[in-house]
């Protein structure tokens, strides 16, 4: 059999299983990323400001991804319960994107102003005060942490460089701003802001 | 997207499957300067195991045919292919509005005939209550708890006392358009750590929690100075401003001193969010007609 030919050839072998491997993804990834529809902020879409991209830094460090998506799937079921679906062009100034695939707990893509500050505050101080048969871990300690000004200006100076139009005024104006917040407030500025630019759809 | 990276989808997707198909059916042939069906490969294991060189068995090889026929004819019913909209012009979107309009078509007679009935009636009406139900176990039970008895700082919603009055234009717009109730921090106008102990035992003596001393009593004055434009002279509050009533035994944050303390040193700040958005005008008003029912008991017992 010729199989024969390609099995004893270690080297023709790996180009073969190089080229089978990789295609689907040249040709299912690299388009992407010239398609204007992933690579340029939705309608109502801007940048992350200084506080809740501190904020989105403690989402990505406890790991909420683990138990919470950020992407509301084009279902009836979903769009019902989250509103509107999620699309590619919401997520650009997301690095790493907070998609997930596991809900533990609730889709938080479009979890800004349905509570409260202050109900996103007990929760994660105490999730089950609010909730009592909840499994969300408590994050109380998170009030006692202070965002570092140091590193969020560096890390501004970073996604600019990556080409997230930041001003420098708001990065010179970011050490100032997140002065006495604490991570809790941090994060709740973040989660207040997931999805506002779409509430609409009645 | 350029209409370049449309063909490279096309062009790369279709030459792979192609080559695929070949070197599948190339690899499965007998070639000439290959050594035949009946010898040995030339591996060896513990020994004395040895390996034939013997084709793929058919069922394996056709698994590999069906599947690239399985992917053609998907490319060809639905998008894949670049540009090309597939046969059936299939789309994620179509499918969504398909399913919406279905739903919308089969639910919003239903939710009309609720939304144009009589507001007490409503709220009597069994089938709307249970639609209510299921809505208010979706939206509400995280803050005003499942069997809506609220907690400190989210009230009470089965009893018959209201922040922000329960006429039906307002319990719509209290969930349509949510309430911010805004209780300044008054303690440095209230003169000092004994003007505000005091007010705190003036205002439990409203409700007759406990006996206003003499100093309780001369924080009258100063009540109505700086309470009563929300909370009125006697204390009875408004719904407008969503003012809690202080005179009657009803606390939204609790009775206790240190409650009130709180609400005296720092301010309350109250927000119920507004739900009009997720829920639409008619199911706002089937939600609020719901509500008002959880009250009816003690509505009737009054
Ligand atoms: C172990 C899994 C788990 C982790 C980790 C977790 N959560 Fe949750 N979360 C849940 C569950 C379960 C719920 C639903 C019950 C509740 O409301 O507490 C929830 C609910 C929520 C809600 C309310 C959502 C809604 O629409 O009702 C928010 C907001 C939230 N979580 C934020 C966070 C944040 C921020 C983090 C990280 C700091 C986090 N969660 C980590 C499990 C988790
Ligand atoms: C600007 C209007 C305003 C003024 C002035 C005001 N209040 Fe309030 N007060 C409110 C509102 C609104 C709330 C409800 C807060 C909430 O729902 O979070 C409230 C809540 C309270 C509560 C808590 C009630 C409960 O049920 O838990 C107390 C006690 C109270 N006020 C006392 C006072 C006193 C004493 C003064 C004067 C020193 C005062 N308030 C002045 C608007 C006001
Ligand atoms: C983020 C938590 C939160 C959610 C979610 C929420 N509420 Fe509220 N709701 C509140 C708070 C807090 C108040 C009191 C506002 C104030 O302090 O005056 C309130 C007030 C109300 C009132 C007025 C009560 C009165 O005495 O006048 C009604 C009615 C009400 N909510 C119904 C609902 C319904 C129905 C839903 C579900 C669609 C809902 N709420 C969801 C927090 C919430």
């Amino acid at each position: 059999m010729r199989h024969d030919t390609i099995e004893r050839s270690v080297n023709l072998m790996m180009v073969l299983i190089i080229l089978a491997v990789s295609i689907g993804g040249l040709v299912e990834l690299i388009p992407l990323m010239y398609s204007s529809e992933a690579n340029e902020p939705a309608e109502g879409i801007e940048v992350y400001s200084p506080i809740r991209l501190a904020g989105r830094d403690v989402y990505v460090r406890e790991g909420c991804y683990n138990c919470h998506s950020q992407m509301v799937r084009p279902f009836r079921s979903e769009t019902e319960r989250y509103g509107p679906y999620t699309t590619a062009g919401e997520t650009v100034y997301d690095r790493p994107f907070q998609f997930g695939s596991k809900r533990t707990g609730p889709d938080l893509a479009r979890v800004g102003g349905r509570y409260s500050d202050a109900w996103q505050r007990l929760h994660l101080q105490n999730p089950r005060a609010l909730v009592p048969e909840s499994t969300m871990p408590t994050y109380a300690w998170l009030e006692d942490r202070p965002v570092d000004p140091e590193l969020l200006t560096a890390k501004l100076e970073t996604l600019q460089f990556l080409g997230d139009p930041y001003t420098d005024e708001q990065i010179a104006s970011a050490a100032a701003e997140v002065e006495g917040v604490s991570e809790m407030d941090a994060l709740i500025a973040y989660l207040q802001g997931l999805g506002t630019n779409r509430r609409n759809r009645r | 997207m350029p209409a370049f990276w449309h063909w490279f989808i096309a062009i790369g997707t279709v030459v792979f499957i192609i080559w695929c198909a070949w070197l599948i059916s190339w690899s499965a042939k007998q070639g000439p300067q290959n050594v035949a069906d009946e010898d040995l490969v030339g591996h060896k294991w513990d020994g004395d195991l040895e390996e034939w060189n013997n084709p793929a068995p058919k069922w394996w090889l056709y698994l590999y045919f069906i599947t690239i026929i399985w992917g053609v004819g998907y490319l060809i019913a639905y998008p894949g292919l670049g540009a090309f909209e597939g046969a059936l012009d299939w789309s994620q979107h179509n499918q969504y509005e398909a399913e919406m309009a279905a739903a919308a078509e089969r639910y919003d007679p239903i939710y009309e005939d609720f939304a144009a009935m009589e507001f007490e009636e409503l709220s009597r009406h069994p089938e709307a209550n249970q639609l209510g139900a299921s809505l208010y176990a979706s939206y509400c039970t995280t803050c005003h708890g499942s069997d809506a008895r609220g907690a400190a700082g989210y009230p009470n919603l089965t009893d018959d006392d209201w922040l922000w009055g329960d006429s039906e234009a307002q319990i719509v717009s209290t969930i349509a358009n949510g309430r911010v109730a805004v209780m300044p921090a008054l303690a440095p106008a209230l003169g000092g750590d004994e003007g505000t102990a005091n007010m705190v035992r003036y205002v439990r003596s409203l409700s007759g929690i406990e006996e206003a001393d003499s100093g309780a009593a001369s924080m009258q004055p100063m009540f109505v100075a700086l309470c009563s434009a929300c909370h009125m002279a006697d204390g009875t509050g408004n719904p407008m401003l969503g003012a809690p009533n202080l005179t009657d035994d009803v606390w939204l944050y609790g009775s206790s001193s240190d409650a009130i303390m709180t609400a005296l040193v720092h301010g309350r700040n109250g927000v119920m969010p507004a739900h009009g958005d997720l829920l639409g005008t008619n199911r706002s008003k089937i939600l609020a007609a719901y509500v008002y029912n959880l009250s009816a008991a003690e509505r009737q017992a009054d």
